[in-house]
């Protein structure tokens, strides 16, 4: 054996020699890469940096053994059969720690990313599984290629299977990705307040990995996949404002108009009735061509005016009738007392000798009212500024007219809203101030809307 | 309508779930009450309100007599006999008889059904009696002999403050609505407008001033005539007088007569003899038209108008019947007292044509919030409502 080995010494020196610098280079190389990987990775502030290190450091020097053994083998004095055979093993040996580390990092990156996008534990676990299987799968066919084993009808199978899994999860993976892409780019979080495109809006309750839910303004739950979301474009409105003590529930009004029976040919008839009238007629008689006319002019024209400057004449007095303020009044019964006044005033002058037409009487009406509940309740401005945008005018009519004046509120709904529940007394100054009678009624709405946005700002 | 108006009319027609709402009049076909009912109860359906309709029975004398008390109580002159008023009560005790009373509320239409009340104290239930015509200058003798049984209904409704009555029950205004999607409201392609101009020889070189209504002196067409003359002075444009002759009516063809001698074959005016069903043909006049007229002596309601105003087309009227509920002077359109007057109006359109423009879109407007179907819906709606609410504040 000694004989041997003093006969051969340079057959066994010189593969030793090739495996020991091949160590050394791999040891320093690792050194001087991993060190360059953490500056690069520390710069970047990536989470996965530690995984990264730790599943790959030790496998890299193992690679570098491996090659190493595999150098020598192939400047040894070893039959050429012997040195094939070798080399594939070590071949077969290197893809099999190649696959061991793909398959621990990918495990411990999608056990890192899946459960921020609220994955469930079953499907990480799933999810892993699928990974390992894949890369098990690939490690085998190379290294049955290693080997000289045909792998065609393998791969025919392995893509037959992708193909089937493919169309199986179809509507899965968008959405997949999507929640992933949503979760990493944090455009949308869970709170934000959000609009589609298509209409639905709503504060974000929940998002996972299929889908976001999202609670609307009448307190419905909306389901939207998370695919949709970057399908279609999104306002993001951000954060939730602050909440109200209680909700803000809007009401809706629709009116019917009642004949008293009760008509007036002249200034005296007028007065006479209109000063006994209940006062749901001078709520009719100084509302209503503002509801007929929402969308026509800002000015309201109450009945009185209009019939005594047509039917009788009358521009003057018309006009003095059609100059009082219905805004400075807080109750009807002192609109009342001042339109009688200013008729009684008038007929003071002795101006009463006209009469109307026949056909052109003065007919007192009144309303009767029914007011009822919508599915909107807001809990902060910008639920409430939303909502403001989609109510019907009856609602608006009713929250800004009828609640202040006819039910005697003294201020209309919105202001007393936001002084008393959302702690906004300035706001709802400013809202109260608006003489809503010198708006139409969307210009009403507009006014609003820009008004709250501009706090919400 | 909007979608949250939608949302409202459910809302309120769930709360008449359970109630059946039996609608009464004297035909399923002809006149404007079967048109309303035709259109009403589909959609009182399709709201999820119970609504039925069934006719009185009559022989042609009964109707006879009730066409006139209908011209009696217009107030125009109409010998009424004992045996008249004998004929309608036979003929209501008759219906009182036979026809089932089964609705929860009962809305009796005009007053050919309106006997039909006697039944009230045997089986309770609401009673609503919807007046369709003007009944503020009846014949008196009329009038109190259908005063009696209208003051038995829990609510009456009429179609204008003006048509109604001093009565001791709850009275309501509820006025007449268009069908937008009808043949006589919907947009037609300029193809149809053009064909029918091309038909009746029509030429568009001027602006066209039109008046669509039966030949009729009430609805004063020589008084149109003699306007556009005055207006036609100043600007260059053509009359169409557009309308049908009566079956019922012996007057129309002496009118006709007396509006084609007063044209006198002047080359810019056309008297058209449209006849009944013509919906499209009247749409196409109308929508092919710079300024509608309807200078009537007399009206009903004037409906007319409002398929007028739909178009957007600026329309000058008179301020009788129901017409200034639909034109607001200066606002959706122009009212006028005289052929002086219509021809000032005419002119002021046609020099105007911003203005004119201002006041047709107006006057859409004012009929869309107003008088479309859907708004005579919601009032039918709260009507129902109403009867079990007496207070003027309803908190649904």
């Amino acid at each position: 054996m000694i004989q041997w080995l003093i006969e051969n010494w340079l057959e066994i020196a010189i593969p030793v020699l090739a495996f020991l610098v091949t160590c050394g280079i791999g040891l320093w190389l690792r050194r001087i890469m991993y060190s360059t990987l953490l500056f690069w990775l520390a710069k970047a502030k990536w989470e996965g940096t530690s995984i990264l290190i730790t599943t790959t450091r030790r496998p890299f020097l193992l690679w570098f053994v491996l090659l190493g053994i595999d150098i020598a083998i192939q400047v040894s004095a070893l039959p050429p059969e012997t040195k094939g055979t070798t080399g594939r093993a070590i071949g077969s040996l290197f893809v099999m720690s190649l696959a061991w580390v793909f398959i621990v990092l990918s495990e411990r990156l999608l056990r890192l990313y899946l459960p921020r996008v609220k994955t469930p534990e079953r499907t990480i676990a799933i999810s892993i599984n699928i990974v390992r299987i894949v890369i098990i799968v690939i490690g085998a066919l190379v290294i049955l290629d290693i080997w000289g084993v045909p792998t065609t009808p393998l791969l025919l199978l392995i893509l037959v299977a992708v193909v089937a899994a493919a169309l199986a999860f179809r509507t899965a993976a968008p959405n997949l990705f999507a929640g992933f892409q949503l979760s990493a780019t944090q455009q949308i979080r869970v709170g934000d307040y959000i609009k589609l495109e298509t209409g639905e809006e709503g504060y974000v309750t929940e998002m996972n990995w299929n889908n976001t839910r999202i609670r609307a303004l009448d307190e419905s739950t909306i389901i939207i996949p998370n695919s949709r979301l970057l399908q279609h474009t999104v306002i993001n409105y951000g954060r939730p404002l602050k909440k109200a003590k209680e909700p803000f529930h809007f009401h809706s009004r629709t009116h019917l108009t009642e004949l008293t029976g009760l008509r007036a040919k002249n200034l005296r008839e007028l007065v006479d009735i209109l000063n006994k009238a209940p006062e749901t007629v001078v709520y009719f008689h100084t509302h209503h061509f503002m509801e007929e006319h929402h969308y026509l002019t800002p000015e309201p024209a109450n009945d009185f005016a209009v019939w005594v400057a047509d039917a009788l004449g009358d521009e003057v007095l018309g006009e003095k009738l059609a100059s009082v303020d219905t805004f400075s009044f807080p109750d009807l019964a002192s609109l009342r007392e001042r339109l009688v006044g200013v008729i009684e005033e008038h007929l003071a002058l002795g101006s009463n000798s006209r009469e109307a037409m026949p056909g052109q009487e003065f007919y007192f009406m009144k309303s009767v009212s029914l007011i009822l509940p919508t599915p909107y309740i807001t809990h902060d401005l910008r639920e409430f500024v939303e909502t403001l945008r989609k109510v019907s005018l009856g609602s608006l009519y009713f929250h800004m007219f009828e609640s202040r004046l006819r039910l005697g509120r003294g201020l209309n709904d919105f202001s007393v809203w936001l002084q008393d529940s959302l702690n906004e007394p300035e706001l709802g100054q400013e809202i109260a101030r608006f003489d809503p009678y010198t708006y139409s009624l969307e210009g009403l709405r507009s006014a609003l809307i820009q008004l709250i946005e501009k706090r919400i700002k | 309508m909007g979608k949250s108006a939608i949302e409202e009319l459910k809302l309120v027609a769930a709360k008449l779930a359970g109630k059946v709402i039996q609608n009464i009049n004297s035909t399923f076909t002809g006149g404007g009450v079967a048109e309303i009912l035709s259109r009403m109860v589909p959609l009182l359906g399709q709201l999820g309100v119970d609504a039925r309709w069934n006719v009185i029975r009559g022989d042609d004398a009964f109707f006879q007599v009730t066409k006139k008390f209908h011209n009696a109580l217009h107030g125009r002159d109409e010998r009424i006999t004992p045996k008249d008023f004998a004929v309608f009560q036979e003929t209501t005790q008759k219906n009182i008889r036979e026809i089932e009373l089964y609705g929860d509320i009962l809305f009796i239409h005009d007053p050919q059904p309106v006997g039909l009340i006697t039944r009230k104290k045997e089986l309770g239930k609401k009673w609503i009696w919807r007046c369709h015509i003007d009944v503020s200058h009846p014949n008196e003798e009329m009038w109190n002999f259908v005063q009696p049984f209208v003051v038995q209904y829990d609510a009456a409704v009429f179609s204008a403050p003006s048509f109604s009555r001093e009565l001791p029950i709850r009275q309501f205004l509820i006025s007449p609505s268009i069908d937008p999607l009808s043949d006589k409201n919907r947009d037609l392609p300029q193809e149809t407008i053009d064909s029918v101009l091309g038909k009746y020889g029509i030429p568009k070189d001027k602006p066209i001033i039109t008046q669509v209504s039966r030949f009729d002196y009430l609805k004063d067409p020589v008084g149109v005539i003699e306007a556009f003359e005055i207006a036609k002075k100043s600007v260059e444009c053509r009359l169409v007088l557009a309308g049908g002759a009566a079956a019922d009516d012996p007057e129309s063809d002496k009118v006709l007569a007396e509006v084609r001698e007063r044209a006198s074959n002047n080359p810019d005016i056309h008297i058209l003899l449209i006849p009944p069903g013509s919906d499209i043909e009247i749409n196409a006049l109308q929508s092919a038209s710079t300024i509608i007229v309807q200078k009537s002596l007399r009206e009903g309601f004037g409906l007319t108008v409002s398929e007028a105003l739909w178009k957007a087309k600026p329309v000058i009227a008179s301020a009788v019947g129901g017409i200034p509920l639909q034109v607001k002077n200066k606002l959706t359109g122009l009212l006028s007292h005289g052929i002086p007057g219509t021809a000032y109006a005419l002119r002021q359109l046609l020099t105007n044509p911003e203005y004119a423009r201002w006041l047709g879109n107006n006057g859409r407007e004012h009929v869309r919030h107003n008088f479309l179907i859907t708004r005579h819906l919601k009032d039918y709606l709260l009507l129902f409502l109403s009867l079990e609410h007496p207070e003027d504040i309803i908190h649904l």
